[in-house]
Parts: C-alpha cells; sequence; structure tokens
C-alpha cells in the first residue's frame, strides 16, 4: 500500500512538472503600446479612397479648453482614470494605442469563424448562405478568400479615410491631449504631441464595428461589445474626453455610409450564380479551349465558388481583363504532362519541409484565409516599424485593395479558362490538401501572395527580400499540396505583381509619400 | 501492454484491444520472464461524430486505420513488470482525394505493479498500479485528422487496476486510468479554438479512462475469453465545426464494447510459452471521431530469460 502510495505521489509530481512545461498560446499579437516613428502632421492632406477629401465630412469645432464644458469634461475623466478594476486595466493594455491592430484581429478572428463550406443536405443538394436569411443553415456569411479580402479592404478602407478626415480637425482644431492640459490626468500609453479632437480611437471603433457589422450579420452583439470597451478603453487610458469621442463617432458614422453604399453596388451580390448561369460560363469555356474544370465532391456541388466575383468592381485596376494570365497549356500537351509529372513525384515522395510548406501557407477552410495570412504578417511589420495608427491604417488600406483586386483578376481568369484540378486530370491522384470548389487556373493564394508581397516591399523596402520570397513559398505550397500546377502558381504570382502595380501607382500619389 | 497505445488510437477513431490489454490486465510476468508479441489490428468507420452528430461524408467514405503493434515485456521482480510497445499505423479511405499516411507513431513504455494479490480459499484479489509514458518516434503530422498516425503528443498515464477472480474460472476487473496530454506542434502558425491561436501548438486535451471486464477460462484452462465495455472522455476540447476536418484539440469521447480471446499452448510442451490472441470491438457512441468496427489478431510467445 504504501508503494502505491509513492507510486501515486511521483506520478503526480510527474504530471505536475510536464505540465509546467507547456507554452501559453497566444490568442492574439502580444505587444505594448510604443513610440510612433512620425505622426504624420499632414496626413489630414492625404488623398482619400473613397472620400474626395478629408473635409467631405464636416466636423464643428470643439469648446475651448479653459470653457467651464471642456474642464467638466477633463475632471470626469481624470475620476474615471483613478481607480481602474483589474479587466479595465487589463482593456487598456490590450488596445493599445494602435487599436488597427486589435479591429484587423477581430476581423481574422470571425472570417475564421465562418470560413465553413456549407455541407449537402440529406438528398444531396446544397443550400448556400444568403444574406436574406442569415441564421441559415447554413450561417451567413461563407467567408472564403473572395469574401475576406473584400471585408478586409471595406474594413481598411474605411479606417483609412476616417483617420484622413480625424487628422485633418486634429491640426485645424490643435486641442492638445487631455493629460497635456490637466497634468494631474494619467495617461496609459506613449506621450506624443497628437492633437485629441476627435478621437482616432473613437473613429477606428466606430467604422470597423459598423464595416464588420454589415459584413458579419449574425454577430452584432459581439462587436457592439467589443466596440464598447475599445471606446471605454479610451477613457480609462486617458486617452480622450468624452467630446473627443463624440466627433471621433461622428466622422466614423459618416464614413462607414459611404463605404457600405459602395459595397452595396459592387456586383458582389451577383457574384454566387445560379445553376444555369454556372454551366454556361463552363461552356463557354469549353467551346473556346476544349476543357472544363469539373467539382469532384460527392455529392457534386452544382455551382462552385463564386463564378462572377471576376466582375466585383475593382479599386485601382480599370479594366480586369488587361490583368488576365495567358493561356494555360492544354491538358495532355507536353508542357502539361511535365507539370503533372511534377506532382506525381510529390505526392509519390514529399519532403518534410515541403509537406511544412504545405500546412504552413494551406490557409483553406476554416482559417483566416490567405488575405488573412498577410493580414497577419503586416500587422507585425506595422508595430515593428511603430506605425501610428493613420499610417497602419494606410499600410492595410493598399495591402487589402490590392489582395481583392488579386482576388477579382485571378476569380475573372480561374472562370475564363474554367482549368480543370490535378484530381480530374490526373488518374487516381491523390493530395495532402483539400482541393478547393473553382477552376484552378491560376492559382489564387499565388494571386493574392504575390499582390500582398509586391505591397508589402513598397511600404516595408526592407523587408522586400523576405516578403517576396514568402510569396514564392506560398505559390510553391499550392504543388506541393497536390492542388495546383505549377503554371497555377508561376501565372497567378505574375498576376498578382501586376495587380499590385496599379495599387502602388495609386499609393505613390496619394501624398503620404511626400 | 498497451494502454497508452489503446488511447491514442481510439481517440482518431479506432480501437486496439488486443495489445492494448496487456496494460490494463492483471496479468503479471514472473521475475526474468519476456514477453514478445505481434499484434494487429484493422478499424473502419463509414459514418463518424460531428461534435455528437452522427454524419457520414461521402468524401471519406469508408475510413481504414490498420495498426500492427510489436511489444515487449519483461519481469523486473515478480511483481513489477515493463512493457514497450511501438505501433505501425497506416491509414486510407476510399471516398475524396486525400491521401493516406504510414509509418511508426509512439513508442510507449509502461511499468505495471502488482501491489495486491490475496487469495482467499480458490478467490484471489489482485490490485495494480501502472504508470505509462508515450511519445511520438517520427516527425509525423498530428494535424492530419482523421488520416494521421497520431496525436504527436507526449502522453503520461496513471492507472490502476482491481480484479477479483472466483475458483481460477471467472473474473472480473474495473480500471481507471488518468491520460494526461501535452501539446502537439503543427504546421500551421494559426488555427481556430473556439478563437483564434497564433501558434503551432495545440493544446489536446487529456481524458479519463475507465473499463470493465467480466471473462472466464475454458478449455481446461488453456482459453481464456474476456468481453469488455470501455470510456474514454475528453476533460475539454472543442467540436468539429460543421462538414470541417477534425483537429487534435477535439474534445474526443468514445464508449466501446468488446470481446477478446487469448489461446495458449502450455500443454504442447514444442509450443509451450506461445499464444494466439483475437479480438472485436464495436464503438457504441462517440464524440469527435469515427464509429470503428475493429478486428483483432496477434501472436505472443513467453520465455524466461
Amino acid at each position: 500500500m504504501k508503494k502505491i502510495i509513492s507510486i501515486s505521489l511521483s506520478l503526480a509530481l510527474i504530471v505536475v512538472s510536464v505540465s509546467s512545461c507547456e507554452n501559453e498560446l497566444p490568442t492574439h499579437f502580444d505587444f505594448n503600446s510604443y513610440n510612433f516613428s512620425d505622426l504624420d502632421v499632414d496626413g489630414g492632406s492625404w488623398q482619400p479612397i473613397l472620400l474626395s477629401s478629408a473635409t467631405d465630412i464636416e466636423l464643428a469645432a470643439p469648446a475651448e479648453v479653459n470653457s467651464a464644458e471642456y474642464q467638466a469634461e477633463l475632471s470626469a475623466l481624470k475620476s474615471a482614470t483613478q481607480n481602474l478594476t483589474g479587466n479595465q486595466a487589463e482593456a487598456v493594455q490590450y488596445w493599445t494605442n494602435n487599436p488597427i491592430i486589435r479591429w484587423n484581429e477581430i476581423a481574422l478572428e470571425l472570417a475564421t469563424k465562418y470560413n465553413l463550406i456549407p455541407p449537402p443536405n440529406p438528398d444531396g443538394s446544397y443550400t448556400l448562405p444568403t444574406a436574406a436569411n442569415p441564421e441559415g443553415p447554413p450561417p451567413f456569411p461563407f467567408a472564403h478568400p473572395p469574401y475576406t479580402s473584400r471585408m478586409l479592404a471595406y474594413l481598411s478602407v474605411a479606417q483609412f479615410d476616417g483617420l484622413i478626415t480625424a487628422w485633418h480637425y486634429k491640426y485645424e482644431y490643435n486641442r492638445p491631449a487631455p493629460y497635456v492640459t490637466d497634468t494631474d490626468i494619467q495617461y496609459a500609453y506613449k506621450k506624443n504631441t497628437l492633437p485629441s479632437y476627435p478621437s482616432d480611437g473613437a473613429v477606428i471603433a466606430i467604422v470597423s464595428r459598423d464595416i464588420l457589422k454589415a459584413m458579419f450579420p449574425l454577430e452584432h452583439a459581439y462587436l457592439d461589445a467589443r466596440a464598447e470597451e475599445h471606446l471605454n478603453s479610451l477613457i480609462w487610458s486617458g486617452s480622450n474626453t468624452a467630446s473627443d469621442i463624440e466627433a471621433g463617432t461622428t466622422i466614423g458614422t459618416a464614413v462607414k455610409t459611404v463605404a457600405l453604399a459602395r459595397a452595396s453596388t459592387d456586383k458582389m451580390s451577383a457574384a454566387q450564380t445560379p445553376r444555369a448561369l454556372s454551366d454556361q460560363i463552363k461552356q463557354e469555356a469549353f467551346d473556346r479551349f476544349g476543357w472544363a474544370w469539373d467539382n469532384m465532391e460527392v455529392p457534386v456541388r452544382p455551382v462552385g465558388l463564386t463564378p462572377r466575383f471576376g466582375e466585383v468592381t475593382m479599386w485601382s485596376v480599370p479594366n480586369v481583363e488587361d490583368v488576365r494570365v495567358p493561356v494555360p497549356p492544354a491538358p495532355g500537351s507536353p508542357a502539361f504532362e511535365t507539370d503533372a509529372k511534377e506532382l506525381n513525384s510529390y505526392a509519390k515522395n514529399i519532403s518534410e519541409g515541403q509537406r511544412k510548406i504545405a500546412n504552413w501557407w494551406s490557409d483553406g477552410l476554416g482559417t483566416y484565409t490567405p488575405p488573412g495570412h498577410w493580414n497577419r504578417r503586416t500587422k507585425e511589420y506595422i508595430v515593428k516599424y511603430e506605425m501610428n495608427p493613420l499610417r497602419a491604417a494606410r499600410t492595410f488600406a493598399y495591402l487589402n485593395m490590392a489582395i481583392m483586386d488579386a482576388g477579382v483578376a485571378c476569380w475573372d481568369s480561374k472562370y475564363y479558362y474554367h482549368y480543370p484540378r490535378p484530381i480530374q486530370t490526373i488518374k487516381g491522384f491523390k493530395t495532402i490538401l483539400g482541393t478547393p470548389n473553382f477552376p484552378s487556373y491560376p492559382s489564387g493564394h499565388s494571386t493574392f501572395s504575390g499582390a500582398a508581397a509586391e505591397v508589402l516591399s513598397y511600404i516595408f523596402p526592407a523587408e522586400a527580400n523576405g516578403v517576396r520570397s514568402w510569396a514564392r513559398e506560398a505559390a510553391e505550397s499550392r504543388i506541393y499540396g497536390g492542388i495546383h500546377y505549377r503554371f497555377d502558381s508561376d501565372n497567378g504570382l505574375e498576376q498578382g505583381k501586376q495587380v499590385a502595380a496599379y495599387t502602388i501607382t495609386r499609393a505613390q500619389n496619394d501624398g503620404a509619400d511626400d | 501492454m498497451k494502454k497508452a497505445l489503446l488511447l491514442q488510437v481510439f481517440c482518431i477513431g479506432m480501437v486496439t484491444t488486443v495489445v492494448g490489454q496487456t496494460y490494463t490486465d492483471a496479468t503479471m510476468m514472473k521475475k526474468n520472464e519476456i514477453c514478445i508479441a505481434m499484434m494487429y489490428e484493422q478499424g473502419t468507420w463509414d459514418q463518424y461524430w460531428e461534435g455528437t452528430n452522427l454524419i457520414t461524408n461521402e468524401n471519406i467514405g469508408t475510413f481504414t486505420r490498420s495498426t500492427y503493434m510489436p511489444m515487449i515485456a519483461y519481469g523486473i521482480t515478480d511483481k513489477l513488470n515493463v512493457l514497450l510497445s511501438t505501433p505501425y499505423v497506416s491509414t486510407k479511405s476510399d471516398g475524396g482525394q486525400l491521401a493516406g499516411v504510414k509509418g511508426f507513431q509512439d513508442v510507449n513504455v509502461a511499468l505495471k505493479y502488482e501491489a495486491i494479490k490475496k487469495d482467499f480459499g480458490k478467490h484471489r484479489v489482485s490490485a495494480l498500479a501502472a504508470v505509462q509514458f508515450g511519445t511520438p518516434m517520427t516527425n509525423y503530422l498530428s494535424d492530419y485528422m482523421p488520416y494521421s498516425l497520431g496525436l504527436g503528443t507526449q502522453e503520461l498515464t496513471g492507472r490502476v487496476v482491481g480484479q477479483y477472480e472466483f475458483n481460477k474460472m471467472i473474473f472480473v476487473r474495473a480500471t481507471a486510468a488518468y491520460v494526461w496530454r501535452g501539446q502537439t506542434e503543427v504546421e500551421r502558425p494559426f488555427y481556430y479554438n473556439n478563437g483564434s491561436y497564433y501558434t503551432t501548438y495545440m493544446d489536446v486535451p487529456s481524458a479519463i479512462n475507465y473499463q470493465a471486464v467480466v471473462g472466464g477460462w475454458a478449455l481446461k484452462h488453456n482459453l481464456r475469453l474476456e468481453a469488455s465495455y470501455t470510456t474514454l472522455n475528453c476533460l475539454d476540447g472543442d467540436d468539429i465545426r460543421r462538414w470541417n476536418m477534425p483537429q487534435p484539440t477535439n474534445k474526443m469521447e468514445v464508449t466501446q464494447a468488446g470481446f477478446s480471446a487469448q489461446y495458449f499452448f502450455k500443454s504442447i510442451e514444442p509450443l509451450k510459452g506461445l499464444s494466439l490472441m483475437a479480438s472485436f470491438n464495436q464503438v457504441l457512441d462517440g464524440r469527435n471521431m469515427g464509429k470503428a468496427t475493429a478486428i483483432g489478431g496477434g501472436i505472443a510467445y513467453q520465455f524466461t530469460f
């Protein structure tokens, strides 16, 4: 009996000691408030994306700092910043002085949550998600890569335009930060000379909440709660008084209205076509080239993913056909056989390194998608280079406009060429990644990544080599995974670069580089 | 001999008992006795539980997991045995286009201690404790379920076993185990587990395992027959999301019934020490795993060193 006790005790000890070796798993990017490398004092004069200029939105002058009204706000702020509860202090720490980062993470998390493909019904049919009945089943949206690229583009563009407007009025009215006027107010973040009216944080909270509510209609309560905590954190951190926040809310509301108006007319609602139109698109491709892609699932999905996403309004490319990829090698041709042979060799014998690359970039169903992957890396650079929220929003805006344009261009080519996947053309072919429900050529991962890497190379020139090699790796990963031919990846990468050139030209002329 | 093995295999959709039994039974090797065994089990399913909802997926079709398990056990003393096993697993399915995998899974080592053995006339009571450690032998990818070879994590199991034998003919046995599992390193830098995770590590849920066995001896004590009822429940974890792939963080649960037989060639002199095993197991209920039917067989040879 003694022995049993001692064995049990030592077992318990081992369990405890082994458990303590486990890593704490991060659920968000861990960083603290930081000094901005530049305040971009002239940011209010930059060219917005949706507005014609920052002055499209009017904002009244704030009360004078020595007015009774403002002094009352300051004293309310002072008492609110004293004796924070644990949860309040945690919220201040979490949101930081660049909350663009947090809203981007929230967007990625929702994309991940909703990136689930509709299952078959018992009779073998499929029901598609619809905004008219978001509860479903299946729930709306299916946050696939085109959907997510568009969601991120509207989020980032609205944040950017909102902050350009905020910057304009900050430097027009020059209301000092609360802790400058009242030195008794504790400010939780790194101090700088950025004027506090209107609150940039409130602009971000409102546009982000409202764009994401439009994109994820089942998440209103969640998004309201996140925005409320964010807005409260502006008080708890001593960043802004009530009128700063109210002014930020005014701007945020005006900008989101403009952004959602564009979204309602960008033809996304027609991207998922009915069966008849899908069949017609396929027949046209077959007549043109003599091949057509088939969905290989059981039961067969009658319509591929968003056949007309290629017709959605682009941000920077005037005509999608200008960036259409060249005609691919016909199935069975020598050039095709070379690439098919390569696929067979990986299927037969893949190295651990290649397998890891395939999985690292897989970003398939149930994940934040390739656009999300690139947003995550961009976030890390934004903090590394200590960008202020306006610069951060600009970075995400051009990144995500380029990524969405890349998606539109890629989808145009995908359904124009309607090229079959390797599991369709190579008999008995098996893969280590799931084959997506849309044509093969060109590779979406490659196009998204090619565009993202070029925009990041423009914004972070010191990182150009790194991000371009990542894009190349992302493109290769689809070959290792068995779901794309090399010509899909090479041409996709090139198409992404071409799309990004339009985006970068636009960025170079927005005034931020001056 | 193979409790840990049993558990891992369990959790990815099939159950091993022929071999697994040695880890959970009340049989002890005497000092300097060695048992070497080779066991095989094949589990198949064509339905699985997505959360608690039993579904079919024609893009998987019928899934098959085959396990080859070499094992060796040694009597350090009459009361303390050490066991070692290294399963080789292969997986495949006849629907869809995802490739199966094969390779060595985990190495498992266990110490089994007989704390109590008391005879009351022709009846006997015994109680045992076992501790078992398993760790991946190869760099297999755990995050490729249901095809993955195993859960890709270290596993530490503490087990107690109690048995009552009537007239040396009929016995009942109960076991309880806590299976602590660590983390598994996967190949993607982000995943969803009721929220975002920015890491290549996943927490693999720990589990509680219970088993009840009724058994008896036949054919002049040459044939041992056992019927078992087993549960294994992860203590936390998430459910497979709708029409999504499973992952190692899932809360896996299983209830299964099994039957096994082992024939000892004790009375045939040239074959003394040899035994043959067979098993059948059926998953009755589960969560986030396949509704597997498994058949197994094995051969063991026991001798004194």
